[in-house]
């Protein structure tokens, strides 16, 4: 360090810390702390995160269970459930919601094939995806709502990732499930 | 045994007149845990112009600097509860605010039309309490680049130790003496022009 920059640095301890604003600022800060809080969890958002875990867990249980149905080894089922490259980054929608073209693309490829390949599946098993679509999809519209009045905010942002991404891993998963069931040569 | 007693004296002198401050914070901090607004707003008058100073030198601008201080104070008040007291109350306090400048920051990044508002208003001067040379230092701190001037001003105004700097800034300490170098050479460039008199 230079002389002068040895002197730079003694006077800057010698700057003012405290600077008294020109307005009171508590009147604006009373306001906000007073104000009653408003809970994140509306009803119908609390169902709404609820239906996508709910119907997440009960895709893959479904989808094991047809499987293991099918002849594979639990592990072998539970290695093919694990998420099928379905990665997203965190959720940056800037108030510009993209997300659902992006997804209202893949989801069509994949629904395409999908509704070719339920006529494959069980009366039940069919029932039974079409059941867990319908209430991700009811989930997904709330959720989507929610958003449209409050853009920034990143915990439903994430939420809809989710649900997307469960849609998404459920039709993968039936779509794959069904070639499955067509190739076997013992039925 | 005249110099013991007057030791014992001081000391006491001592405690009697650091008590007070520190009970009271302490007082008022468990209160508002208990959210009595009445003792945050008595946290608020004693902290309010250090908070907004520190603000104030990091944005380099009155509003941003109003807007940042009200929110530190809001954020503060959410999240008092988990204040433990394991550092002094306005060192947490004051990373609250580095964080509401940050964010802040962030935020006008992506809305343009408040960066160019910001620019027009911060080629004002600020109101500081600062005075001849000191005041030519505080404008030319204000000219930074804003890396280093948040640096500078946690680091050289403040006091926090590069350690302390880089994690308020969440930066590497090693990023945080490189910022504190490169601000350094740029003052003393901009002072040298200036005629300034450290």
């Amino acid at each position: 360090m230079t002389d002068r920059e040895d002197k730079l640095m003694r006077a800057a301890r010698g700057l003012a810390t405290g600077i008294s604003p020109a307005r009171d600022l508590w009147p604006g800060i009373e306001q906000a702390i007073s104000a009653p809080r408003k809970s994140r969890w509306s009803p119908m958002l609390a169902q709404a995160a609820a239906a996508v875990l709910l119907v997440g867990a009960s895709s893959l249980v479904t989808y094991v269970a047809v499987k293991y149905d099918a002849g594979d080894t639990p592990a072998q089922v539970m290695t093919a459930a694990a998420p099928q490259g379905l990665i997203f980054d965190r959720a940056a929608f800037g108030g510009e919601d993209t997300l659902a073209a992006v997804y209202g693309r893949a989801g069509g490829n994949i629904g395409s094939m999908l509704d070719r390949e339920l006529a494959s599946l069980s009366p039940e098993a069919r029932e039974d995806v079409e059941r867990n679509l319908a209430v991700i999809r009811r989930a997904i519209e709330e959720i989507a709502t929610a958003l449209e009045k409050e853009p920034d905010n990143v915990f439903l942002q994430e939420l809809l990732v989710e649900a997307y991404s469960n849609e998404l891993a459920l039709m993968n998963r039936i779509g794959s499930m069904a070639q499955r069931v067509m190739a076997r040569r013992d039925i | 045994m005249l110099l013991a007693a007057r030791f014992s004296d001081y000391s006491s002198r001592m405690v009697t007149l650091e008590r007070p401050a520190f009970t009271e914070e302490a007082d008022c901090i468990a209160k508002a845990q208990q959210s009595d607004a009445k003792a945050f707003e008595r946290l608020y008058r004693m902290h309010v112009d250090r908070v907004y100073g520190l603000c104030l030198r990091m944005t380099g601008n009155v509003s941003e600097a109003e807007d940042s201080t009200q929110e530190a104070f809001i954020q503060a008040w959410n999240k008092l509860h988990l204040f433990r007291g394991d550092s002094a109350f306005s060192t947490w306090l004051h990373r609250i605010a580095v964080n509401a400048v940050l964010g802040r920051i962030r935020k006008s990044k992506r809305e343009q039309d408040r960066i160019q508002v910001a620019v027009e208003q911060s080629s004002a001067p600020l109101a500081t309490a600062d005075t001849g040379d000191m005041r030519d230092l505080s404008e030319a701190v204000d000219r930074l680049p804003e890396g280093a001037r948040h640096v500078f001003v946690l680091h050289a105004v403040y006091g926090y130790s590069h350690e302390e700097t880089a994690d308020m800034l969440d930066i590497a300490a090693g990023t945080s003496k490189a910022q504190l170098h490169r601000a350094r050479r740029l003052l003393a460039q901009q002072l040298t022009e200036q005629g300034f008199e450290a």
